[in-house]
């Protein structure tokens, strides 16, 4: 053994590549046409980069143990300068996978890129801070038969879904992990893409864009069900939506899983004051409470799925600066606020996720 | 331990609060760049520690998401732009008027100015913490609209003014060591006799000349926008959204070679040293450089993949291309140590850090040169383990290599070679640790910039794991700092040439005296201390300073009168 | 025995003409200019992206706000006039004629400083038609080209102003003015840019 301490013994160090290779590999399973093309070409980048990684780090082990310095090394080793022949295999090679590489991925990309003249569903999905709604579109791809502003996405398995992209304030991202994919949704340009969901079931999907304080609330869920079920199920949405002013999401699971929140916090006493949202709206717009007294604001989100607060004003005007700030939640859900001492007089509350949702608190 | 130099007439230092704050000289703006980038590795680890800390499990438990997105952006703004340049630019600073054999940089007052810029907009962009909305929280990418007045507040305008500090800071280094390098070598160093940092910081300083004026013009549209009623990247009114990202991954992809290149350099000069053997393909590696300086310049799209805004394959082409230069350089190193004798001082074994795992950081990003791919992992937890395996594994490791091979040189003590290891293993297994699950976690499907996640995603296991690792790195500091602290006033005396170096600041005393040089050795060849010290030429004063350096190397009369 | 020392002249300091070739200044400010045609080159960027998004360019209420004469036209003249007037200068420096550097450069900062008041007129009387700095994307790209242009143009006055000071005081001879060649380099980057600006914008 030589003086200087191995850094380490030396199965570790290929113990450890097993390991990280096995940890590394795994993508979902795809659901979709696209993303079964993506997963493929995934497995071959991946067994590609997995031999070449090995191979180097293994080169790099066996120098370090190999070459250490001896105690009898007093001369110098041989001064080699370097070796052209050498520097053109290891420039030929690598460049030859890279033409490989990227052959096959710009054929993926053709694949699954392409947007078909035929499709069978159109849906326009709205991303807009900090939530999601779908538009169901007729035939001439314009016109809304039905919008859910529930974020859940109704499809049928084994059609073309055609999805418009339309965000109204910044850029956000729709990206399903089982889908291996995700396209940005950019204000001022709609992105459209294709997909073909293979298998039923119900996908997660989240925003993946930062687009501020809730992004990570962002989060929608892709149903896909038989033709027969998705037809029926629209046939069931439009009529209700013509029966109804407003449709009630009650009916609708509340699939998208909410962030882990902390629970309220204790009432501050006084007396207790309703309100509620639903349909992105508050159902109270007039509210009034007590002055100089702290008192509870119960309010209840009706909107499944959907994040709400109420947040009250320091003035009549509704782009006034905030004086109470309750914990954004998602419905159907209901929290205790403790709102502080107020003076007489009018302020605007409103939803700091929707802010076109305004209401005003009288004070006194 | 053979010394090879000569001693210097004058005393080496001036010392005192005064002279640090009104120095030109290069070495010491050198030590003040990298104390100050230090000072912002911490505080932007720090911040890295809070958002790990969130993320350990599901659920808010410390910092909401309006104080979160601020601690992410935050975090990377300082690392890149207040640590990983600056730091680099740094050990240039220190490094390159030596090893070219010039007595200073071309410009010393304007380097001076470049420095100080720094630590002012470093407290410029924190002060956004104290102010009302809160500091920058739209990303260090500071995409717009999210960057735009409607969504953001003062904080941003003071990052907006601080980034545009940094560059300008930046951009006046870069003039002075492309000024330095092309006029000041000493004679007898052509340019493929210079040492590879040397050439790094060229190329290096050819891109901050190139490309931070375009950021710089992207922060003032930005400014404009935001303040004076602009409409650049306004879609409401014409203006757009995606403009923003190309002017700014314009700057922005050359700048991660910006923020490696110079790291490079110093492998390439530790590796060398520490296998007694020349770096292998010398001019390859200068062509690999140039070539992945130039490419760098046709990528910046590949940021931008899943906007639908680019023309892809272009993008991915040139993409892939950049592999190849890399790999040339990633085999040269290897090359380097085959057949030499390893001694595994603290310089080589954080070398050898960075090659390991520069290696993999340069592996996952090619998965995101596969355009479907990066469909799939664009803006996920794999990107995040990608920028950190080449950032951390790739450039901090080099910085740490270059911290323990010149400090030697810059204090004339030795670092602890046994709390320098204790070191390395800290911040090997920790970066592993934290980076490597983020492969898994950004293939199923965590998006980056979430301050919280659901349980019911599954992605726990390896967030904890994530979070273990994170503290581990921040427990790698300690060593490091316990010793600098007692290394700096009871470190084994260094000598001139602890390291049996092979350029041209090992032919001087350590610290070097104020002008660098008395004499300098013959420079035949890119290693002209290691000619100095095993051929010495008769014809030359070559033997006469070798004798000179054996006999009496503590003699303190006046060199170079005979 | 001879020893061919090799160390470092240091007469004039690190900023020392160390090698043939131009001077560290000069080309320290070569490479200035580089980063500046770069800044530039980012907001033309802009410029063009912007444009070639717009359906119709100009926007329909600006289309015909931007006037060649009475003042643009004629001022970029006074400017391609004095980066003749300041190259007359170097070559009068050159051949050591200080006198003719002093008129040469006088003119020069007269002229520039010309440019910038029919610039600031020009800039109030589209203001008062209503093309500002807020009138949507158009607005926008035309006030911070035109405007970080006319801030260039003043930093090169400044300078300007500088050597005409030194040169007052006598300072430069034929074998020392490195200065003079440097700010008229700069001088006549600011010109170029504003011909290529004027060209895209009132041009085409």
């Amino acid at each position: 053994m030589s003086n200087a301490r191995i850094r380490l013994p030396r199965f570790v160090p290929l113990g450890l590549a097993v390991v990280a290779l096995l940890v590394a590999g795994c993508t979902p399973q795809a659901v979709t046409r696209q993303g079964a093309e993506i997963q493929s070409l995934y497995n071959i980048v991946f067994g590609v980069a997995a031999v070449i990684f090995v191979f180097v780090e293994a080169l790099i082990v066996y120098a370090v143990l190999r070459y250490r310095r001896k105690p009898g090394d007093t001369a110098l080793p041989v001064q080699t300068h370097g070796n052209n022949l050498l520097e053109v295999v290891w420039t030929v090679i690598p460049t030859a996978i890279v033409a490989v590489l990227f052959v096959l991925s710009w054929q993926t990309l053709n694949s699954v890129d392409s947007v078909s003249v035929q499709t069978d569903v159109r849906i326009r999905a709205v991303a807009q801070r900090f939530q999601w709604s779908f538009e169901y579109l007729a035939e001439d791809g314009q016109q809304v038969v039905f919008k859910q502003i529930t974020p859940e996405m109704y499809v049928p398995v084994g059609q073309t879904v055609k999805l418009t992209l339309f965000s109204p304030d910044v850029i956000h991202a729709f990206y399903v992990p089982q889908f291996l994919f995700k396209r940005d949704v950019v204000p001022g340009k709609e992105n459209v893409f294709d997909f073909t969901v293979d298998q039923p079931g119900v996908y997660r999907g989240q925003c993946a864009e930062l687009c501020g304080v809730a992004h990570d609330a962002m989060q929608f869920t892709v149903h896909a069900v038989s033709r027969d079920e998705y037809q029926a199920w629209l046939k069931q949405q439009v009529e209700g939506a013509k029966a109804t002013p407003a449709p009630s999401a009650a009916g609708s699971p509340a699939a998208s899983a909410a962030p882990g929140t902390t629970p309220a916090p204790p009432a501050a006493g006084g007396p207790t004051i309703d309100v509620s949202a639903a349909q992105i709206a508050f159902e109270q717009t007039e509210l009034s409470a007590p002055a100089n007294t702290p008192f509870t604001l119960k309010f209840t989100n009706n909107d499944a799925g959907v994040p709400h607060n109420v947040l009250i004003h320091q003035g009549a005007d509704a782009a006034s600066a905030t004086f109470f700030d309750g914990e954004i939640f998602s419905g159907v859900d209901t929290r205790l606020y403790p709102v502080p001492a107020m003076q007489p007089g009018t302020y605007a509350f409103t939803c700091k996720v929707h802010p076109n949702m305004v209401g005003t608190l009288t004070v006194k | 331990m053979a010394t090879t130099a000569m001693t210097p007439a004058a005393s080496a230092y001036r010392a005192g609060l005064y002279e640090w704050l009104t120095t030109t000289d290069h070495k010491k703006i050198g030590i003040l760049y990298l104390v100050n980038s230090l000072i912002f590795f911490f505080v932007g680890g720090l911040l890295a520690l809070a958002v790990r800390t969130e993320l350990a499990m599901p659920g808010i438990q410390f910092f909401k998401e309006v104080v979160y997105n601020q601690l992410f952006t935050m975090h990377a703004s300082f690392m890149l732009f207040l640590f990983v340049i600056p730091i680099l630019a740094g050990f240039g600073n220190y490094a390159v008027p030596l090893m070219i054999g010039a007595p200073d940089m071309a410009f010393p007052r304007i380097n001076a100015l470049s420095f100080w810029m720094l630590p002012l907009a470093g407290i410029l962009m924190a002060t956004g913490f104290l102010t009302n909305g809160g500091a920058a929280a739209a990303g260090w990418t500071s995409y717009s609209p999210l960057a735009e007045k409607a969504y953001s507040g003062m904080g941003t305008d003071l990052w907006i003014v601080a980034v545009i500090l940094i560059g300008t800071s930046s951009i006046l280094g870069a003039i002075n060591f492309l000024v330095t390098i092309f006029k000041m070598r000493a004679p007898g160093m052509t340019m493929f006799r210079m040492p590879i940092m040397v050439w790094t910081m060229l190329v290096t300083s050819v891109l901050v000349l190139l490309a931070t004026p375009v950021l710089a013009s992207a922060l003032i549209m930005l400014f404009i926008d935001r303040n004076y009623g602009g409409h650049f990247f306004d879609p409401a009114t014409g203006g757009n959204a995606i403009l923003w990202q190309n002017v700014f991954w314009f700057y922005s992809h050359p700048a991660v070679y910006i923020m490696v290149l110079p790291a490079m350099g110093i492998v390439s000069e530790v590796l060398p040293v520490f296998s007694r053997k020349p770096l292998f393909g010398y001019k390859a590696f200068v062509f690999a450089t140039a070539g992945i300086g130039a490419l760098g310049f046709s990528v910046w799209a590949h940021h931008m993949f899943t906007t639908g805004s680019v023309y892809l394959p272009f993008f991915s082409l040139m993409t892939f291309l950049i592999a190849i230069p890399t790999g040339v350089k990633m085999f040269n190193w290897i090359a380097t140590l085959f057949r030499g004798q390893l001694t595994f001082s603290t310089p080589l074994i954080f070398a050898l850090g960075f090659v390991s795992m520069f290696l993999i950081g340069g592996i996952n990003g090619a998965f995101s040169a596969v355009v479907p791919v990066d469909f799939a992992i664009h803006d996920t937890y794999w990107v995040v383990a990608h920028l950190h395996y080449v950032l951390f594994g790739g450039s901090v490791f080099g910085v740490f290599a270059g911290v323990y091979y010149w400090f030697p040189k810059m204090t004339g003590r030795m670092l602890n070679e046994g709390l320098g290891k204790v070191q390395f293993v800290l911040m090997f297994v920790g970066v592993n640790l934290t980076f490597f699950p983020m492969h898994q976690l950004g293939l199923v499907g965590m998006p980056r910039r979430i301050a919280d996640y659901s349980s019911a995603a599954g992605w726990n296991d390896l967030n904890l794991l994530a979070t273990v690792g994170s503290f581990i790195i921040g427990a790698s500091m300690l060593p490091f700092l316990w010793n600098v602290f007692i290394s700096l006033s009871s470190g084994k005396p260094a000598g001139d040439d602890p390291w049996e170096g092979n350029t041209l600041e090992w032919a001087t005393s350590s610290p070097p005296p104020p002008y660098n040089f008395d004499r300098l050795p013959e420079i035949r060849s890119e290693r002209p201390v290691f000619d100095l010290r095993h051929r010495p030429r008769p014809e030359s004063a070559d033997l006469q300073l070798a004798a000179e350096a054996s006999a009496a190397p503590e003699s303190a009369g006046p060199a170079g009168h005979h | 025995m001879t020893s061919s020392t090799t160390a470092m002249t240091t007469e004039h300091g690190a900023a020392a003409h160390a090698r043939g070739g131009i001077s560290n200044p000069i080309l320290g400010m070569l490479l200035f200019i580089t980063s500046e045609v770069m800044f530039f080159a980012g907001l033309f960027a802009a410029y063009f992206n912007v444009r070639a998004a717009g359906p119709i360019w100009p926007p329909l209420e600006f289309a015909d706000k931007l006037h060649i004469f009475p003042l643009v036209g004629p001022a970029t003249v006074l400017l391609i006039l004095s980066s003749f007037t300041c190259q007359v200068g170097v070559w009068a420096i050159r051949r050591n004629d200080r006198r003719g550097l002093t008129r040469a450069i006088a003119i020069t900062v007269i002229l520039g400083a010309t440019f910038l008041v029919m610039q600031a007129i020009d800039y109030t009387s589209l203001y008062a038609e209503g093309l500002r700095l807020d009138a949507g994307p158009f607005g926008s790209t035309y006030y911070t080209l035109t405007g970080f242009h006319g801030a260039h143009v003043l930093g090169g006055v400044i300078m300007l102003s500088v050597v005409l000071y030194r040169s007052l005081s006598g300072q430069f001879s034929a074998a020392h003015h490195d200065m003079v060649e440097a700010t008229s380099m700069y001088w006549h980057f600011v010109d170029v840019v504003w011909i290529a600006l004027f060209s895209i914008l009132y041009i085409l």
